[in-house]
Parts: structure tokens; C-alpha cells; sequence
């Protein structure tokens, strides 16, 4: 799968990258996803799954997603 | 003792083409401690109401905040205001870069303009030595020689300056002024005030250093260092610096309310084309920054391929990127980066000048104009080509541009039929790239604004919706409250204007909305220090919001004296439609709830609901009771000439 992270999320991973591709040998909770890679689920407040906005909560990802997360953001 | 400013206003007649430099002491500088409180005082008090905001008689104020030029990150911004020529209310405009700090070195905490010179003109500072200067060799000619040319004159490459382009001398009504090519006070039409005057530029050459000015200059500069190694450590900061505004695209098109071909849509179809990752690879030579800024959210860019883009004027951010961008239905990047050229060089608001022209495309695509308007322009949505001509067009005045240099309010009023409908404005001033369908609290603060429809205001709600949120976190000191971004009502009422009051005081003091919590890495408490260290005065948070406060309601009796009322508060009926596509498809304000939490929020500014005066006790509490004494008279007159005659109704009622 496609990981964008938006913003200042690349900031809390190593290399602070906008964009991972991560293999998955099944579908996990987009939950556990956040988890392994140590991102504050507080500072995640856009989570989109294929172009469609899903809850961090309850959302799957499969290999082969696009999957895109934002902070919130202010103006400017 | 020192206190922050040397306290001196340099007064420029030029009808009369007299130089006078007045003293004021600290008693007053406590109430208005410079930027958007000065410049309000200062309009208030002098500017007869109904002045023509072209006319001579005009003031253009140019004024410095208690920490410009303070050796700390985002303590740059100066305040250029006026009655604005687009919305004929209090208009201001802030910029950051060098020229406000270059002017406090000189000595100076503000610049009053009046008058019309005889023939085109500059201004040049040099500490204690002040002349006007022909510029009859400058009009017409670009920032960049200007720059040059001005420099060169005065034998000194350090010069900063600040000048309009031909959009300012051809009185476009929402001309910007440019310092260092690159900084822009782009609203409300600042230089078209400036080009009305015949004035081209002001050059600034200041030789002494802010902390000779502060009450104790240490805190000050143990912050700034501070600062300095925070950047990279903070997500916020970091953020601005590596990826900048340019970023929000995504953002805000993943989440649905990405303004879309003049705010019908939420998701744009081409933005992946406009996003962060492609200005990197298509745009983005070097990242710039501001006097003493460690941010460094500044773009450089350069275009050599489809379009030729100059590297002289800075790169666009985010409000340019969508509005030239999805905005106008154009997913080229490369077109965008040349309508900002284009801005950038001609002195437009990028801002104003996108939102006209959409609204042109889509009086185009309704067929309420037609290619004999638009002088053969196929203006539909989508044509970067048509986009880029039209840039050039209200510019220079010619064609369809004379009517749209008018911008969207007055050009709708001359088209007539449903072309009101289309104009996305507030008090005539055209709303930024943020909807407020996702994000509500911007949308008060585009009603309520003093200077129209503005992005910064208020804090917006998306970084106060989670409590465990960096952005929260940093809002606390402030007593808010986390809420839902979409949820309007009394609590929101009272988080806006809590925060309003916030980012009003960053507009007196000259702080960047990109330095100061809950935005980004400066902490609440270390303003409040930099205040207290650059004074002298034993003030608290409360006293700070006060001075935002007091501000506000400078501007606010500034536009009531003017003929403003409840009635200039409101949105564009758009914003009560649904949005037409993507995951908020079908997303709306609901009229009477937004009304409702405007009721509260004049409640809570103790602001009448009709009328927006604001009571005496509220101005007495402000310390500004004379302001009521302006205020009173008018108000009673207007009553019994009927023209309140509903309001007191319904307060009756």
C-alpha cells in the first residue's frame, strides 16, 4: 500500500518521509497501521482510504491502498 | 525609561509636501501599542467618515508593532491601513519580510500619509533624514528596477523598499504594495491608496537595533535563540519550513472542502497536480524567510519549461496555489506559479485578483457575459491561457479588466441579473481559499471581520477539535474549548472571539500568524514574556487579548461611523448551499444556527446585535470611552432618521 502523510505527520517517522509503500500480507485496522509506525492518532485528524474519508477507528487498509493522513491544519 | 519604541510618527503631507516627525508617551503607547491599533486610533480620530478612500484627503498609515523587528522568529509584520477603495470600511493589510523592522532601526513606529503629490514620488528615510524624491522616472516601470534604480540613486544596496507596481498606479481596487520583491500587504486594496497619493515607494535605511528600545533586552534575546533551535524540533515550525502552506491542498481536498471553481465544489479532480509534492519537483528552488525568521516558510521558485516564470518574486503559497489553481479549475502548477509572477509584478492580491477572475468564468459559463465582453476570452473554468490574460488585463485596465480591477462585488453590480450571486465577497473584499462549510468559525469571522471577508482573524477550528492535539494543547492558556470544526453555537461563539481577540493583539504587537501557539512553535507564555521584556509592564494574558480587543473595536466604530452595520456581516448565500461533490458533498451552514451564533457573538463582544455598536461599559472597560462619545451622536441621529427604525423594533420586540 500508498502512505501520504500530510503536513507535519512526516515529521514523527525516521527521514520524516510524505510518502511510505508499505506491503501488507492482509488487511489490518488502519488503527494498528498508525501504532506500529508511532504517529500520536491525536494529530490525525484526515483519514482517507482511496480517495474516500474513513474513521481512524473503525477503517481497514489493504496492500494495494492508497491511503492518505492529515494533522489538523490551520490557516494561512 | 525604554519601553519598546523610540515613540516618534513621521508625518507626510504631500499637497503640501511637509515633513513633521510628533512624539507620543507611554500612557498612549499602552493603549495602542503600534500595528492594527495605531493605525486604528489614528484613522478614527483624523479621518473625517465618508471620506472617497482615493481622495487626497485620504490617510495611509504605515505602522510597526511593539515587537517588529525584535530579534525573534516572526516578529516582522507591519500594518499598512487605510479606508479601503474595494470595501470603503477600515482596511488593513499586513506584511512581514524587512521593511517594517528596517523602519523601526530609523526610529520610527509609524508613517502618516496624506494629500496627493503634484507629480509621482518616493519616500526616502535615512534615520533622521527624510525627502521626497522624484519618481517620474519610476511609474510604470516593474518592482524589480524600481528596486534597482531606487538603490542605486541612493548609493546604498541595503536600502529596503517598499513600492507599488502599475496595478497600485492604475487604482485596481485591491492593489497590493511589495517589499523586497518578494512580502506583500496584499488586502484591501492598500495600493491603490498608495497610487492615488502619486506615491511609488518608500525607502527605509534605519541604523539602530531594536533591543536599544526594549525596557530589558536579555529575555528577549535568550528567546530568540531559543526559537531558533526549536524550529526543527517542533512539528508545527518544521512543517512550514520543509513543506509550507503549499501543503493545505491536500489537506483540505482529502478532506472535502478544498475551494473548488468558486466554492461550488470541495474536491478538486486536478490537485494532485498543485500539491506539495509537485511544487517540490515543478517549482522550488530554495526556501526564503523573513528579518530574523528561523522559519523560513518562504518559497523561491523558477520556471523555465511550459511557462517562464521569473525567480525575482518569490514563490506562491497556498491561498495563490488554490486560487489560481482549483479555484479557477486549472490543474497546471506551472500556470499558477506565472499568475503569481504576474500578481507579484503588477502588485495585485493574489487572493482578489483569483476570486474575480472565477467569478468572471462562471458569469462567463452562465452566459451572463459573453466573448464580446471578455474582448474574444474564452473564460471558462479550466483555461489557464484566458486565466493569465485576464491577470494581465485588470492590471493594466484594458477591456474586461477595467471592469474586474472594480473586483467581484462592484463588477457584479455593473453585470447585474443573478452575477451577484456568483461574487464570493464579504463588505465587497473576496473570501480566501478556506470553506467555511468544513470549518465554521472561519465564516464568523469572515461576516464579522472589519475588513471583510480575511483567513486570520480567528484560529481556525480544525486545530482546536482534538484536546490531546499539539495545536489544542497550545490554544489552553487561552481558556478554549475543544469542539467539532462544523459545530456552530454559543460555545463556538465564545471560542472565536476568544481567539479573534488572540490574533488581533498578533496584528498590534507585529507577530506572524506563523510564529505565536496554537499556529505554531512559540508558546503562549513566551509572548507574553518578549511583552513584558520589551515594556517594562507587569501585564497578563488578559491584558494582551485586551489590547487585541481594544483593536477590533477601533475598527469596528471606524466602519459604524462609515454607514456599516448588521447587515455588512453576513456571508455569501453560497455558503448556505450544499457543496456539490466529494466526501462532503451535500455539507451546508445552516442560516439560522449561523445566525444565531452571530447573535452570541456580539453578545459576548458587548456589541449591540443590530446596530454592532459597541456599548460605553464595553468601551469603558477597553479604556477607549472617547470612542463613544464619536459614536452616540451618530447612532442617535441615524435613529431618528429611521434608518434604525428596524433595529430598535426588533429590541423592542
Amino acid at each position: 500500500m500508498e502512505l501520504h502523510l500530510g503536513s507535519y505527520l512526516s515529521w514523527y517517522l525516521p527521514d520524516q518521509p510524505s510518502s511510505l509503500a508499505i506491503h501488507l500480507d492482509s488487511p489490518i485496522a488502519l488503527r494498528e497501521l498508525v501504532e506500529r509506525l508511532k504517529l500520536p492518532p491525536a494529530e490525525i485528524a484526515i483519514a482517507a482510504v482511496n480517495g474516500i474519508l474513513v474513521s481512524l477507528q473503525d477503517a481497514q487498509v489493504s496492500d494495494g491502498d492508497r491511503v492518505e493522513l492529515h494533522p489538523p491544519n490551520g490557516g494561512g | 525609561m525604554a519601553y519598546g519604541t523610540k515613540g516618534r510618527i513621521l508625518r507626510i503631507d504631500l499637497t503640501q509636501e511637509s515633513i513633521t516627525i510628533e512624539s507620543f508617551d507611554e500612557k498612549f503607547y499602552r493603549l495602542y501599542p503600534g500595528g492594527k491599533a495605531l493605525a486604528g486610533y489614528l484613522l478614527l480620530r483624523e479621518l473625517p467618515p465618508g471620506t472617497d478612500a482615493l481622495a487626497p484627503e485620504n490617510l495611509l498609515v504605515f505602522a510597526n508593532g511593539l515587537l517588529t523587528g525584535a530579534p525573534i522568529s516572526a516578529s516582522t509584520r507591519f500594518t499598512v491601513a487605510a479606508r479601503s477603495p474595494l470595501t470603503g470600511a477600515y482596511g488593513e493589510s499586513e506584511a512581514g519580510g524587512f521593511w517594517g523592522p528596517e523602519l523601526k532601526m530609523a526610529g520610527y513606529e509609524a508613517i502618516v500619509v496624506r494629500g496627493r503629490a503634484k507629480q509621482p514620488v518616493y519616500i526616502s528615510i535615512h534615520d533622521d533624514k527624510v525627502e521626497l524624491r522624484d519618481a517620474r522616472e519610476l511609474w510604470g516601470r516593474e518592482p524589480e528596477e524600481v528596486q534597482d534604480s531606487i538603490r542605486h540613486e541612493l548609493g546604498d544596496k541595503r536600502v529596503r523598499i517598499l513600492q507599488i507596481g502599475i496595478g497600485g498606479e492604475n487604482l485596481v481596487r485591491y492593489a497590493a504594495l511589495t517589499n523586497e520583491l518578494r512580502h506583500f500587504n496584499g488586502r484591501c486594496g492598500m495600493g491603490a491608496v498608495m497610487g492615488s497619493k502619486n506615491l511609488k515607494a518608500i525607502a527605509v535605511r534605519g541604523t539602530g537595533r531594536y533591543l536599544d528600545s526594549a525596557h530589558d533586552a536579555q529575555p528577549i534575546a535568550d528567546l530568540g535563540r531559543t526559537l531558533g533551535k526549536r524550529v526543527k524540533e517542533h512539528p508545527q515550525s518544521w512543517d512550514l519550513q520543509v513543506k509550507g502552506t503549499p501543503a493545505l491542498v491536500g489537506a483540505f481536498n482529502a478532506a472535502g472542502f478544498l475551494p473548488t471553481r468558486n466554492f461550488r465544489q470541495g474536491v478538486f479532480e486536478g490537485a494532485d497536480n498543485l500539491k506539495w509534492e509537485s511544487y517540490e519537483t515543478e517549482l522550488l528552488t530554495a526556501r526564503g524567510t523573513c528579518y530574523a525568521c528561523a522559519v523560513r516558510c518562504k518559497r523561491e521558485v523558477r520556471v523555465d519549461d511550459r511557462y517562464q516564470v521569473s525567480d525575482a518574486y518569490g514563490g506562491p503559497e497556498y491561498e495563490t496555489v488554490e486560487g489560481f489553481g482549483g479555484y479557477c479549475g486549472v490543474d497546471d502548477l506551472q500556470a499558477v506559479a506565472k499568475a503569481n509572477e504576474l500578481c507579484n509584478r503588477y502588485t495585485l492580491d493574489t487572493i482578489s485578483t483569483s476570486v474575480t477572475i472565477a467569478f468572471a468564468m462562471e458569469c462567463f459559463e452562465h452566459g451572463l457575459i459573453g466573448l464580446k465582453e471578455t474582448g474574444g476570452l474564452d473564460l471558462r473554468f479550466g483555461n489557464a491561457a484566458a486565466m493569465l490574460a485576464a491577470v494581465e488585463l485588470i492590471a493594466r485596465r484594458e477591456g474586461i479588466g477595467n471592469l474586474l480591477a472594480e473586483g467581484s462585488k462592484r463588477a457584479a453590480q455593473a453585470i447585474g441579473g443573478d452575477a451577484h450571486l456568483f461574487a464570493m465577497q464579504v463588505k465587497g473584499q473576496e473570501l480566501p481559499m478556506h470553506d467555511p462549510r468544513g470549518k465554521v468559525g472561519v465564516g464568523l469571522g469572515y461576516a464579522i471581520g472589519e475588513h471583510g471577508a480575511d483567513h486570520l482573524y480567528s484560529i481556525h477550528d480544525t486545530l482546536l477539535a482534538n484536546p490531546d492535539s499539539i495545536g489544542f494543547k497550545g490554544a489552553s492558556p487561552l481558556g478554549v474549548e475543544a469542539l467539532p470544526a462544523q459545530q456552530l453555537g454559543s460555545a463556538k461563539a465564545r471560542n472565536y472571539a476568544i481567539l479573534e481577540n488572540w490574533c488581533s493583539f498578533g496584528q498590534v504587537v507585529g507577530l506572524c500568524y506563523f510564529g505565536p501557539a496554537p499556529r505554531s512553535f512559540t508558546q503562549i507564555e513566551e509572548v507574553l514574556t518578549a511583552v513584558r521584556a520589551a515594556t517594562g509592564w507587569d501585564l497578563s494574558l488578559e491584558d494582551l487579548l485586551q489590547i487585541g480587543e481594544r483593536a477590533t473595536n477601533l475598527a469596528r466604530a471606524f466602519n459604524i461611523l462609515n454607514g456599516f452595520s448588521r447587515k455588512e456581516d453576513s456571508l455569501p448565500e453560497r455558503l448556505f448551499q450544499p457543496l456539490e461533490n466529494g466526501p462532503m458533498a451535500g455539507t451546508l451552514i445552516s442560516k439560522p444556527e449561523f445566525e444565531r451564533t452571530m447573535d452570541e457573538l456580539y453578545r459576548l463582544k458587548g456589541w449591540d446585535p443590530q446596530t454592532t455598536v459597541p456599548t460605553r461599559a464595553r468601551l469603558r472597560a477597553l479604556d477607549i470611552e472617547w470612542v463613544a462619545e464619536l459614536l452616540e451622536p451618530v447612532v442617535a441621529q441615524r435613529a431618528t432618521q429611521g434608518t434604525c427604525a428596524s433595529a430598535a423594533g426588533a429590541r423592542a420586540a
